[in-house]
């Protein structure tokens, strides 16, 4: 079984490769030099990043009390997550109604063939496009990027819900459907509950994601970090990009620990102990610690 | 022939491809208790997933007069709970099947009554997946009990319960079977079978034999070991 599987993987890295040497023509003679030229470019364009994103600014007018607020760094990126947050949550709504339309195990193909070709459709146009498409419907500004996200959110979070509902043990479903339970009530009482860690997860990870497109959909002028990104790019700020992407980049991580937590109540591990911010934290401490030790 | 039955099974071939046991033609009563017996893999599961509709019959039919919504009652070989939800939201998910959606009050009560019968009152809010095996069984047992279905297809549910919870469990379900509710449980303990059962559907060798629990007992092919 394993050999076959290696096996497998192997024959699938090499078909990869002779992919990547087609369309490269098989010049792999332009990798040579090429990092020395990101390390350049780095070390003259982007090092050391300019915190000036933090300072404040005149325009747009900012009545906060704290100056910190009033920088691009905090606005544009408060803008970027009020973007993702709302977007993630109509999302969701819509991705919760549509996939457990999608799953085989839960509807005939009559109902699930329609809904997965909807889904797909969606997925079929990246992000941007479908921000290009509410900005020329609504106009610049966040609340194209808002509508943009969530119908890309319902095709990626529908897709990623449908297959983990197709994933689950079939147990609670044969018991509930022998019982007479409706539809409605397997999905409701049975299905979501079943498979909350999952969907938390998910989730979480695509508000993540939101947060991280949300800069993408900002070059198209739909708001948010991406927005000054695209600025900084143009004029070749380079050191500007480079402080907004390490904002980003924290933003992220904390997603990334409060996924952790709020998920350690519906699985086994946080039954047994429930991480703290602190514990988080001080993990991190000790594996710095103990680094450094073996240093 | 049983009066009134509950369940009628017209040369019934249970399997997925292939037949396991010749045709099955039976029928069940009315407040009667069965236990089906044989080893592994001989159709004891595959027969009680083709009664409660999840299995289609290869040839043959079963005539089922429950109510469509909540009449049959399963507990599944894996128990079939919702792990991530509450001991007694499982519960009430059986004691909502026949109750209209707006009757909260009688649902919460018919949860309770369930949840007392199986000793597990205690542990209401606690989700499934912290529970011990034993004490899934009794929760499994409970959504069943709160359903209060005119048929039970129980598949292995004393096994993992030592024998004080099982006689507790059965004594729980009693009151149902008083009452006119059938079971058919799939039981290896032939303790049990001799205790509860009013008969016996012994599977062996590709064929099955209907036995009442007297000629069971008499004669009993698994020399009173596990079958």
């Amino acid at each position: 079984m394993m050999f076959r599987l290696y096996g497998a993987m192997t024959a699938l890295i090499l078909f990869a490769v002779i992919v990547v040497n087609d369309l490269a023509g098989g010049d792999w003679g332009r990798l040579a030099g090429g990092f020395d030229n990101l390390v350049v470019f780095f070390n003259q364009s982007m090092w050391p990043p300019n915190w000036i994103i933090f300072d404040p600014v005149t325009y747009p007018v900012c009545n906060s009390r704290f100056e910190f607020m009033c920088s691009i760094g905090y606005s544009s990126m408060y803008e970027t997550l009020q973007i993702a947050f709302a977007s993630t949550i109509f999302g969701f709504m819509g991705a919760i109604l549509l996939s457990p339309l999608a799953a085989r195990n839960l509807r005939s193909n009559w109902i699930g063939v329609p809904v997965r070709i909807l889904l797909s459709a969606i997925r079929s146009l990246p992000a941007l496009i479908w921000a290009i498409i509410f900005v020329i419907v609504v106009g610049f500004g966040p609340f194209s990027g808002v509508l943009a996200m969530t119908i890309y959110t319902i095709g990626y979070l529908g897709k990623l819900q449908y297959e983990t509902f197709e994933g689950m043990n079939s147990g609670p479903l044969e018991a509930g459907r022998a019982m007479g339970l409706s539809n409605f009530s397997i999905t409701n009482n049975i299905v979501i509950p079943e498979n909350s860690n999952h969907i938390l997860s998910q989730l979480i990870f695509m508000f993540e994601y939101n947060v991280r497109h949300s800069t993408v959909i900002g070059i198209v002028g739909a708001g948010g970090v991406g927005f000054f990104i695209n600025n900084y790019m143009k004029l070749m700020y380079y050191d500007r990009v480079f402080a907004l992407l390490i904002m980003i980049f924290v933003v992220v991580i904390i997603i990334d620990f409060m996924s952790y937590i709020a998920r350690s109540f519906v699985n086994e591990q946080g039954d047994i102990r429930r991480p703290s911010w602190l514990s988080v934290l001080m993990r991190m401490r000790e594996k710095k610690t103990s680094s450094k030790q073996a240093d | 022939m049983v009066a009134n039955p509950i369940l009628s099974l017209s040369n019934l071939v249970i399997g997925y491809n292939e037949p396991l046991v010749e045709p099955i033609s039976l029928e069940v009563g009315e407040g009667e208790v069965i236990a089906i017996l044989g080893v592994s893999g001989i159709g004891k599961t595959t027969l009680l997933r083709t009664i409660a509709g999840l299995v289609p019959p290869i040839k043959g039919s079963y005539r089922l007069k429950v109510d469509k919504k909540g009449g049959l009652g399963y507990i599944p070989q894996n128990l079939g709970l919702v792990r991530h939800a509450s001991v007694a939201n499982n519960v009430g998910l059986g004691a909502g099947v026949r109750l209209e959606w707006t009757m909260f009050s009688e649902r919460r009560k018919r949860t309770e009554e369930a949840l007392k019968a199986v000793g597990l009152t205690e542990k209401s809010s606690e989700p499934v997946r912290r529970l011990s095996g034993g004490q899934k069984r009794r929760v499994a047992t409970a959504r069943t009990l709160a359903q209060r279905p005119q048929l039970i297809l129980a598949d292995e549910f004393l096994s993992e319960l030592d024998e004080n919870n099982a006689s507790a469990v059965m004594e729980a379900v009693h009151p149902l079977v008083v009452h006119g509710s059938s079971l058919i449980m799939v039981e290896h303990n032939p303790k049990y079978v001799i205790r509860y059962a009013s008969r016996v559907w012994w599977f062996h060798d590709g064929a099955f034999t209907d036995l009442s629990a007297e000629e069971w007992e008499k004669f009993n092919p698994t020399g009173g070991e596990e079958a």
